[in-house]
């Protein structure tokens, strides 16, 4: 049934628990980035806006399961054709009005989940050699992984730079080239979508 | 006139065999880096005990404490970036092992400002971690601001 013949109505998409996930987790990654980067040689504060993310990301998967559908990762994670038909539609100049992640979002939400899972992992067992902001969990790995921990670190934090720039620059394409604003349904949880097939 | 030649034999051998393995791997490149290492293992290894004492790891111990900081404390009146010599930079095909950045040769005053941030934050150090557990703690998070500090700019990841 092509998309046009169903009407385009306003649901609750997501929910409470999900909106003060994604913005505490913005605001705790962000942190974490600064402070990593820039912050003081004591890292007291990076380590604990990382211990944040760590139990944000951990809420996250048991959410994945348990939340309501639009949070599932079962409602949201689709294969290869699903991906491929949602991309071909990606540069027309509408609304999506995908009722939840797209296909194509569902990989960049993975992936973003995944590089900060891998990013807590790594610090957690970082030892830097400065004897003052080694990672809580540091002794229970070699030497060698533990020095190894800090460099997979470093290319963690760039990975993650590129993943977040990336979602910025989807969320402005979608605002201006495809007219959808997808800031307001996380903030107030409500979205203008359009039912499809398997939906 | 056996033992003579024997003798020269022995002694041209012995001028030889120097050479060849400087030019092999115990240059001078090779030979800073290794002595770079091994000051920073002796800097880690007095760092440990204090960390410990900190941490509350290793029971505090006076006599231990002083000597290990005393040890750093002379570590430091040692000339580190003088074995920072050319072509010792991770960079350089020769140097495998080091992870020095090339960056510390471009900015040479501002790693020695570095190095002598460390020696400051030791100035005294002997001293200060005397008169029990707590003392040490802040001694230990003077000097490790000082590595990060370093490290951050002019050590390479691993
Ligand atoms: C002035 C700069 C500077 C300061 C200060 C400094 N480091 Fe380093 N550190 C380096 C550089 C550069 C390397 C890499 C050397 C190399 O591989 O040749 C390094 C390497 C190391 C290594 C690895 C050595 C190896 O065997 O590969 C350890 C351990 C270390 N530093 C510990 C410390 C500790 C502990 C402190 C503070 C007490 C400290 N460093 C202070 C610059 C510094
Ligand atoms: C979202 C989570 C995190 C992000 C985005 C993050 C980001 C960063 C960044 C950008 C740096 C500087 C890297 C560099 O430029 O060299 C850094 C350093 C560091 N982080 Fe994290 N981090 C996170 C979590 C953690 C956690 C959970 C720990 C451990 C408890 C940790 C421990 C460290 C340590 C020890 C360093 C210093 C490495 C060094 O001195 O070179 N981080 N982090």
């Amino acid at each position: 049934m092509p998309r046009t013949e169903r009407p385009v109505r306003k649901i609750r998409l997501w929910d409470p628990l999900l909106r003060g996930f994604h913005w505490l987790l913005a605001v705790s990654v962000i942190a974490a980035w600064c402070l990593g980067r820039f912050g003081p040689d004591k890292m007291t504060l990076h380590f604990w806006c990382g211990y944040v993310v760590t139990g944000l990301l951990i809420f996250r998967l048991i959410w994945g399961f348990v939340g309501p559908a639009p949070a599932r990762f079962s409602s949201f994670l689709r294969g290869p054709g699903a991906v491929a038909d949602y991309a071909r539609g990606m540069f027309l100049r509408e609304p999506s009005h995908w009722p939840g992640h797209n296909p194509l979002g569902a990989l960049s939400v993975i992936a973003m989940l995944a590089a900060l899972a891998a990013q807590v992992s790594s610090g957690l067992i970082s030892d830097p050699d400065d004897y003052i902001n080694v990672g809580p969990l540091a002794s229970y790995v070699s030497a060698a992984t533990r020095s190894k921990a800090v460099g997979w670190h470093e290319t963690g934090a760039n990975v993650i730079l590129v993943l977040v720039l990336l979602h910025l620059a989807v969320i402005l394409f979608y605002r201006f080239w495809k007219r959808e604003d997808l800031v307001g349904p996380m903030l107030t949880g409500e979205k203008a979508i359009r039912d499809r097939d398997g939906h | 006139m056996r033992h003579l030649t024997t003798a020269v034999a022995l002694a041209a051998f012995s001028l030889t065999v120097p050479l060849t393995a400087q030019a092999q791997d115990e240059g001078p490149i090779q030979q800073v880096i290794e002595a770079r290492h091994g000051f920073f293992t002796m800097l880690s290894r007095n760092m440990g005990v204090l960390a410990g004492m900190a941490k509350g790891d290793i029971a505090y111990d006076e006599a231990a404490a002083t000597t290990a900081a005393a040890n750093i404390e002379a570590l430091t009146h040692y000339d580190l970036p003088g074995l920072f010599i050319e072509g010792s930079d991770s960079q350089t095909a020769s140097a495998d092992d080091s992870a020095a950045k090339p960056e510390i040769w471009q900015n040479m005053d501002d790693f020695r400002t570095k190095f002598q941030g460390l020696a400051e934050a030791a100035s005294g150090a002997s001293e200060a971690v005397k008169g029990g557990q707590e003392s040490v703690g802040p001694v230990v998070g003077k000097l490790g601001q000082a590595c990060k500090a370093c490290h951050d700019d002019y050590r390479e990841k691993s």
